[in-house]
């Protein structure tokens, strides 16, 4: 069932796009300077190696996120956006991000509503010790993104 | 009130006392036990080794049989309780194996009804409060030695109807009857009947069963109180050795609490079936003018 | 229009190797606002840092971005590189191109990596257009501690931080200081009296002209943020004037009416009014208000007619103190789970089961038993005692997960008095392992055992019951796979150290969090162990966790050293990353106040001439902010805005993505 909608998501677009192969995704990721940056950072000093589509803006902490900082991405040319912050628990500043995770949750809610496929918005928790999550999430998010084509529909708002 | 209940095997057989007593002091009690039109075994203790998917089955055919009749099915014998709430417990939060269960029995059922004990409607239903008021024979005097055994407590984490370690629904049951509840060391100990089948554990079972015994007569249990047909059956056989091997041993009368709860309701010995027991309990009533 | 420089690092070859920087600068050079571009070695180094300082003169820069390595390496650097040439540090950004670059695209053709730097610089690039010059902020401090708690490790950090020339205020919940070190015998591995140790510092600590004492208190409420914190105390009714009593004690000798012994864990019974131990520090009595006739009834009067100096007052009230001070010490220590806890050894129901602080009363020589090993039931000479290890600790099902950590030792310090006092008996120990890490301490439950009779039976215990006057334990002895019976005469339960009750209510009120158990949480298990999330607010001993004497006093310390280094400075600077109101948009619907995890975020009233209300709006706190921004996400009218992450820096990064 799965491999089937992959499989017409992979054609619609290739229709869309010709040569949607050589196509690359935009990401944006949204994560707190605490943990995911942290991250992050450790990918980098691991030499691990992932896709180089994403583009990081570093905030304090997930609660500052503005759900409207992920539309205004959308309508700025990304075709996936990630927020990703401290594990529930860990926050730096105590609480913040179940503040993100209580936002989210609605705001992903209204998001379906409207319409957009979730596979293009993520929320994750990445500690500052967990490289290896931030390197398979960007990996498996691009791979997603790539074969669902470019997102266009938001472009227009701008 | 109406509850839907399972009796399991015993009570149909070897425990038919415990079953008549019972659905006789719930009518009086203010409710009525509505029997499952069609049951089978619990499948005892053996559905619960971990790697025996198929043996969830028998219970689980209970479990979808009481829940087309309603949301909750009460039990009186620990076994069958201890099996169904257990089993239940893994048809609700393992879906791996209650797909495999569900499928193989062909019922669609998903752990959602309540499985309760008689004590539990008794305490959380009823109110011991209530039991009190509608006692008309106050059981004085008696010294009644409250054997809950390990099935009907544990794990504490699924059965969760009293504190494993330190129980008190007997004692307060007994209390509220007017008796003099004897809590002994072992009564929360197991009595061996999961190893009474084996044919070389008899030895074992008797040493259990002869633990219990003592340790309850040591501490002035004239009669002892029980929820589990297993259980009675095994103390009533370690009596006999005891009597035979340990000189001044006196055997007490081991009950069912229903018979106790309907004696203190006011029915007739024969009714409860009191004279239908190993060691009678007849004359230590009349001894105490009950 | 902005004049922004851009220097892209080579960082060696570890950028280049996988990044055209210098097709980066030039890229960045076309940007609007940027007046210079260019690439160097090692950005970070005294040249490199040097070629910033000159560009900044040279091309009149207004703002600087360094695309190299994480900020979280270099940012300091290249802000104060930037300060010193006359640029705001707020106004010098990093573009991280290794860590989130060069090193995670191995890609030696370059493609991806420079085409992502490019990305990262020109995000970067806009981020700062927006950017704010801001300033440190400067709080002021006021050079008072306050400890809260006046046992082991209260005592010692209020008697460091009062050598050390500054005024402490300590704050006890019972009548007397000393805590649950007061109650002990002897102590591990020196078996030296515990009294003996711990009252001179208490005498000290009373004495001390640094020291304010308040027993027979309690923390009411805590307003205000690290260096300025008010801080409401409550004393409560003592039924004593303490500036007159003397401390003769001739009130408790003439009391009529006993009641349990709180400080002897009721195996004794004190007066009504009492002192809880003979050593207690103020030697000042308290009424028990609920149990007192005259109080309660009116009958009696006893202790007024045989005080000399007067001292009773039935009229006494709690009183509310108020304290400014600039940094708190929470040092309230623990409790043992109680016997009741234990369903399995009697549910606290037989009397000679008892935790192991009752049995350091028994052993005590200024405990009920005068010193003899005696167990409560009958005061009779225990033949055998049975000692149970790991009594709720380390078994999340009966208990608590962790390890109490002290007990392994005290339980062989408990055979060994045992021992002393009692030649005949044989004590029997149950334990899991036994954990001795400390210095000296393998050898002391070596000598436990090997030297002083102690029979110790690895194994758990089943059941613990009554029979003809004997307790009698049922354990498992899994060395020798035997079931075993022992027919003691006492039974001491090492029962778990767990956190005080109401710990949750002072974390709560401080601000500080607390794990699973209560026990307050250090800001870093390892590299800030005295220090909490909330600035100014610092733990000391058992209240962050299990622990012996000497890590109780070298906290205790610690947190001392912690305090005189805040004080060391007339005003403390932090970075101005914290949020702020617009007035002239907040509609006063106090969502920040509730989302704001540092009750920084206050209600304003702004009034007129005539003082008469116009207006409320919400106002950001400098001192407690800390800057998260869940405030600023939370406003629904866009009024609250975080400096160094304005919503505009973010648009602004978003635009050219």
């Amino acid at each position: 069932m799965e491999k089937a909608v992959k499989e017409t998501d992979e054609k619609l677009a290739e229709e869309k796009q010709p040569g949607a192969a050589a196509w690359e995704p935009k990401i944006m990721a949204f994560v707190c300077n605490w943990c995911t940056y942290a991250g992050a950072d450790l990918a980098g000093t691991s030499r691990m190696e992932y896709r180089p589509n994403v583009r990081i803006v570093k905030l304090p902490c997930t609660g500052r996120i503005d759900p409207l900082f992920i539309i205004k991405a959308f309508e700025n040319g990304a075709d996936g956006v990630l927020v990703s912050g401290c594990h529930p628990g860990d926050c730096h500043y105590t609480a913040g991000n179940y503040h993100a995770r209580r936002r989210w949750i609605g705001f992903k809610s209204l998001m379906e509503f409207v319409g957009l496929d979730m596979r293009r918005l993520h929320f994750s928790w990445v500690s500052a010790s967990e490289a290896i999550k931030w390197v398979d999430l960007i990996n498996s998010i691009t791979d997603d993104i790539k074969k669902l084509g470019p997102f266009m529909e938001y472009r227009g708002l701008k | 009130m109406k509850l839907t209940y399972y009796p399991g095997c015993t009570l149909n057989t070897v425990a038919k006392q415990f079953d008549a007593s019972a659905k006789k002091s719930a009518l009086e009690l203010g409710f009525e036990m509505d029997e499952l039109s069609e049951w089978n075994c619990c499948g005892a203790s053996f559905p619960l080794t971990p790697d025996n998917i198929m043996g969830l089955s028998a219970p689980t055919k209970v479990l979808a049989q009481a829940r087309k009749a309603g949301d909750t099915v009460m039990t009186l014998c620990s076994v069958c309780y201890n099996v169904l709430k257990r089993t239940n417990k893994v048809i609700r939060d393992d879906t791996d194996r209650r797909d495999v269960v569900c499928g193989f029995i062909e019922e669609d059922y998903d752990g959602s009804i309540d499985v309760l004990h008689f004590l539990e409607v008794l305490r959380d239903r009823v109110g011991f409060e209530k039991v009190k008021e509608a006692v008309k024979r106050p059981l004085e005097g008696l010294k009644a030695g409250a054997y809950y055994g390990c099935m009907l407590l544990r794990p504490f984490e699924d059965m969760g109807i009293d504190n494993c370690e330190d129980p008190t629904i007997f004692e307060d049951l007994l209390k509220a009857l007017g008796c003099e509840p004897v809590g002994f060391p072992n009564k929360i100990e197991c009595c061996g009947s999961h190893l009474a089948l084996g044919k070389d554990n008899e030895e074992i079972v008797t040493k259990l069963s002869g633990n219990v015994m003592q340790s309850a007569a040591g501490s002035g249990a004239e009669l002892i109180v029980t929820s589990c047909p297993l259980c009675q059956y095994n103390l009533d056989g370690a009596q006999e050795k005891l009597e035979a091997s340990m000189p001044g041993y006196r055997p007490v009368p081991i009950v069912y609490f229903t018979q106790i709860l309907g004696l203190s309701l006011g029915q007739s010995e024969t009714e409860l079936g009191l004279d239908t027991s190993r060691w009678d309990a007849r004359p230590l009533l009349k001894e105490k003018g009950i | 229009m902005a004049r922004i420089g851009v220097f892209i690092c080579q960082c060696g070859k570890n950028i280049e190797s996988t990044v055209d920087t210098k097709k980066v600068a030039d890229e960045m050079a076309e940007l609007p606002g940027v007046v210079y571009s260019c690439n160097y070695r090692f950005m970070c180094s005294a040249p490199g840092q040097e070629d910033v300082k000159k560009a900044i003169k040279k091309h009149k820069l207004d703002g600087v971005v360094v695309a190299a390595c994480s900020p979280h390496m270099h940012e300091k650097t290249f802000r104060r590189a930037c300060e010193a040439a006359g640029v705001n540090p707020y106004k010098c950004e990093m573009a991280n191109i290794r860590e989130q670059c060069s090193w995670v695209h191995h890609d030696t053709t370059k493609k991806a990596g420079t085409a992502k730097s490019i990305d990262i610089t020109r995000m970067t690039i806009e981020r700062l257009k927006k950017n704010k010059p801001l300033k440190k902020i400067s709080i002021p401090v006021n050079k008072r501690a306050l400890v809260i708690g006046g046992g082991i490790a209260g005592i010692q950090a209020a008697l460091d931080i009062a050598e050390g020339g500054r005024e402490v205020i300590l704050v006890e919940r019972e009548p007397s200081i000393g805590g649950n070190m007061a109650r002990l015998s002897e102590t591990f591995p020196t078996m030296d009296c515990s009294q003996c140790i711990l009252t001179p510092k208490m005498v000290e600590a009373e004495l001390h002209d640094n020291i304010k004492l308040y027993t027979w208190s309690e923390v009411e409420k805590v307003d205000g943020y690290i260096g300025n914190f008010t801080v409401q105390i409550r004393k409560k009714a003592r039924y004593v004037d303490e500036e007159l009593c003397t401390g003769c004690g001739d009130c408790l000798v003439k009391c009529p009416f006993k009641a349990p012994s709180e400080f002897e864990m009721g195996l004794a019974t004190r007066k009504v009014i009492y002192t809880p131990f003979p050593q207690a520090v103020p030697n000042i009595p308290v009424i028990d208000a609920a149990r007192c006739p005259k109080i309660q009834k009116g009958k009696c009067g006893i202790c007024e007619k045989v005080c000399g100096p007067g001292a009773i007052d039935y009229e006494q009230t709690d009183q509310i103190v108020t304290e400014e001070v600039g940094a708190i010490v929470v040092a309230t220590g623990y409790q043992v789970m109680p016997t009741a806890r234990f369903g399995e050894y009697g549910a606290g129901k037989i009397k000679d089961v008892i935790t192991g602080l009752h049995f350091e009363r028994l052993a005590s020589s200024a405990g009920p038993t005068g010193g003899e090993i005696r167990r409560p039931s009958d005061d009779k000479v225990p033949d055998s005692v049975v000692f149970i290890q790991c009594s709720g600790s380390r078994d999340e099902a009966k208990g608590v997960a962790y390890c109490s950590k002290i007990c392994c030792m005290y339980t062989a310090k408990h055979t060994m008095l045992y021992k002393h006092k009692v030649p005949d008996g044989q004590a029997y120990v149950f334990y899991m392992d036994i954990r001795a890490g400390g210095k000296r301490y393998e050898e002391f439950t070596r000598r436990a055992i090997e030297k002083e009779g102690a029979m110790y039976l690895r194994g758990r215990v089943s059941r613990v019951y009554e029979r003809d006057g004997k307790v009698i334990v049922q354990g498992a002895d899994t060395l020798s796979g035997d079931q075993i019976e022992i027919e003691a005469e006492m039974v001491v339960l090492a029962s778990a150290v767990v956190s005080r009750t109401g710990a949750d209510q002072l974390a709560q009120k401080l601000g500080i969090s607390y794990d699973r158990y209560k026990f307050f949480n250090e800001y870093h298990p390892k590299l800030k162990p005295v220090e909490t999330v909330t600035g100014g607010i610092f733990l000391a001993g058992t209240c962050m966790g299990p622990m012996d004497i000497p890590d109780a006093v070298s906290m205790g310390s610690a947190v001392a050293g912690k305090v005189l280094g805040l004080f060391s400075a007339e005003e403390m600077a932090r970075e101005p990353i914290t949020a702020s109101v617009n007035t002239m948009i907040c509609n006063a619907c106090w969502d920040c106040v509730v989302a704001c995890p540092y009750t920084a975020i206050e209600k304003e009233e702004v009034r007129n001439k005539k003082g008469e209300i116009v207006r409320v709006n919400a106002k950001v706190n400098d001192g407690l902010c800390q800057g998260c921004g869940v405030c600023v996400a939370a406003c629904r009218s866009k009024a609250i805005d975080l400096a160094g992450y304005t919503d505009e820096q973010v648009y602004a990064a978003i635009s050219v993505f």
